[in-house]
């Protein structure tokens, strides 16, 4: 139902997803039947690749031509797989997206032989384009993504951390990603820089936006919805919004101190679950996902006028307002 | 030119890796990007040979040697518990790394070298992934993979600012070297899961067995890189650097 909304979204752009999603499928052919497997397990385990669709749809405000625009959108899809890969060695995932990870199916190393194929692709692909400019942004995120990601491994299970602490690291972990995403696509077309700051500005907010609702989804989902046990991230140690709203709660404590020596028992997960979708925080983070969004909305209303300006509302609503 | 002016040059590019991906926490947890000496002498011989070289190409090999510490990072990942903190931040430094080599080359637009490392890295993950392949591949092909997995990325950079003169010594010598090593670990009962899986592909001929292929085949090896040393116009100088760290 979620897919179909965004879809709806960006039904004029169909034809061209269409062309991402089979040179995704060609950009992970590989010789090896295992690299095979399991990337195009990842490939159909689907996604929502919002990446390709901001890439594009900033595109839409200078020379389009999806010929070229595809060594932009494929390789920021990439990237956010070959991610997944490497988290779930770390996180130590069993499922994602309701299926096996690479890790869980084959082994860790199998992961990292994959993530680092994916990456590979991912460069060797957009190499095509020779704009420095586009590399550039590309490169600075992947490792701002990495160094979004140590603060988090160092920040696991520390409840004495601030809201801003979780703003510099979803930031990285998400935002950047997003925000690159619609940067590189209007830097590949062309787009007027003062037009493409404030693209990439819009990106920036909806990420965040996209993200706060992740940590949000993660308590108020069914395990079914997510297709991992809902809770993880606060299982896994990441203090994410919700719970920075409420971390003064001595249930709270308690479940992290517990979590944090990995003795949580199923029962204590389902009363930690309880405890945050009765409290005030989950509405609390929402609002501040309302915040962001609306700063994206008034990047969007000082675009020129184009018809991509209402797909780009529409889009920033559907991730404000989705429910997995 | 003597080995004090050749160990100074690789120790120096050795510093110089280092200091391009310099990252508190990751340096704390996981040490210094992994380095190989004799890698290191390989993307150094075109400059110790005396043919052109200038800012970019020393720029390039630093990126060479950060995609190998990159890699070699992941190598050290547990097949089945990477859940400690140590191992997640090693996970973290090699894609670290490998963001950083693609930023350095971003940054002074040197898309080629970033097209030839990004190809070397896909075809290294691919021959990396074979001791997980269910298919039996023949022992040649474990030596084409070793060859690939030491060899891909310095060769890609030789290829590209044609020093190809120097591409037959440098995978034979890279071959040589890993096989010797993955010898000494047999012998100490270590053997690597390439290792084993050479083991299982061995068929044995003329009444060797494993121990005494590896032998003869490091013998054969070593005889061919001796007359490509002889054949060569490299310094006489490089040439017996070579020779000397080949253990018979």
């Amino acid at each position: 139902m979620e897919k179909m909304k965004l879809k709806m979204i960006y039904s004029d752009l169909k034809p061209d997803i269409e062309i991402i999603e089979n040179e995704l499928e060609k950009a992970l052919y590989s010789t090896s039947h295992v690299l095979n497997d399991a990337s195009l397990h990842l490939l159909r385990a689907g996604g929502k690749r919002i990446r390709p669709l901001f890439v594009l749809m900033s595109a839409k405000f200078g020379h389009y031509n999806i010929d070229r625009m595809k060594y932009a959108a494929v390789p920021l899809e990439l990237i956010h797989m070959g991610s997944l890969v490497h988290d779930d060695v770390i996180d130590h995932s069993d499922m994602r997206r309701g299926r096996p990870t690479v890790r869980s199916q084959w082994n860790n190393r199998v992961a990292m032989h994959t993530g680092n194929f994916i990456f590979g692709r991912a460069i060797q692909y957009v190499s095509q384009i020779k704009d420095p400019k586009a590399h550039q942004i590309l490169a600075r995120t992947m490792v701002e993504i990495c160094n979004g990601e140590v603060i988090q491994i160092e920040d696991k299970f520390r409840l004495n951390q601030n809201l801003k602490d979780y703003f510099r690291r979803i930031k990285r972990k998400t935002a950047l990603l997003i925000e690159s995403s619609c940067e590189v696509g209007a830097v590949v077309a062309n787009v007027d820089p003062a037009v493409t700051m404030r693209l990439k500005r819009f990106g920036y907010y909806v990420g965040m936006s996209y993200q706060i609702v992740d940590d949000v989804l993660d308590f108020v989902s069914t395990d079914k919805q997510l297709g991992k046990p809902a809770g993880s991230d606060l299982l896994q140690g990441n203090i994410t919004l919700p719970i920075l709203l409420m971390k003064d709660h001595p249930k709270i404590i308690q479940f992290i101190e517990r979590a944090s020596k990995g003795i949580v028992t199923e029962e204590e997960r389902l009363e930690m679950l309880q405890i945050v979708r009765n409290s005030d925080s989950i509405q609390e983070a929402l609002k501040v996902s309302d915040q962001y969004l609306a700063k994206a909305m008034k990047e969007v209303e000082q675009l020129p006028e184009h018809p991509t300006k209402k797909k780009l509302r529409d889009i920033a609503l559907f991730i404000g307002k989705r429910k997995f | 030119m003597d080995a004090t002016y050749i160990k100074n040059h690789i120790e120096q590019l050795k510093k110089d890796i280092y200091r391009y991906v310099q990252h508190k926490t990751l340096l704390k947890y996981t040490g210094n990007p992994l380095v190989d000496e004799n890698q290191l002498f390989y993307m150094l011989l075109p400059f110790f040979n005396g043919d052109h070289w200038d800012d970019e190409k020393y720029e390039g090999i630093i990126t060479v040697g950060i995609v190998q510490a990159s890699l070699a990072e992941h190598g050290l990942i547990n097949e089945y518990d990477a859940t400690s903190k140590e191992q997640q931040l090693t996970v973290l430094s090699g894609d670290y790394y490998s963001g950083r080599y693609y930023e350095i080359l971003a940054n002074s637009g040197n898309i080629s070298l970033i097209r030839q490392l990004s190809e070397s890295v896909v075809l290294r993950s691919e021959h990396e992934i074979r001791v997980y392949e269910p298919r039996q591949y023949a022992i040649d092909d474990w030596l084409d993979s070793i060859t690939v997995i030491e060899t891909e990325c310095i060769s890609r950079f030789y290829q590209l600012y044609n020093y190809d003169q120097y591409l037959n010594i440098m995978q034979i010598n890279l071959l040589i070297l890993r096989l010797q090593n993955e010898l000494l670990n047999y012998r100490e009962g270590n053997s690597s899961l390439l290792l084993q899986k050479m083991i299982e592909s061995f068929v044995p001929v003329d009444h060797l067995n494993f121990e005494q292929y590896l032998l003869k085949k490091l013998d054969v090896l070593i005889q061919q890189l001796q007359e490509l040393l002889r054949i060569s116009s490299i310094k006489a100088e490089l040439k017996q650097y070579i020779a000397e760290r080949l253990i018979r």
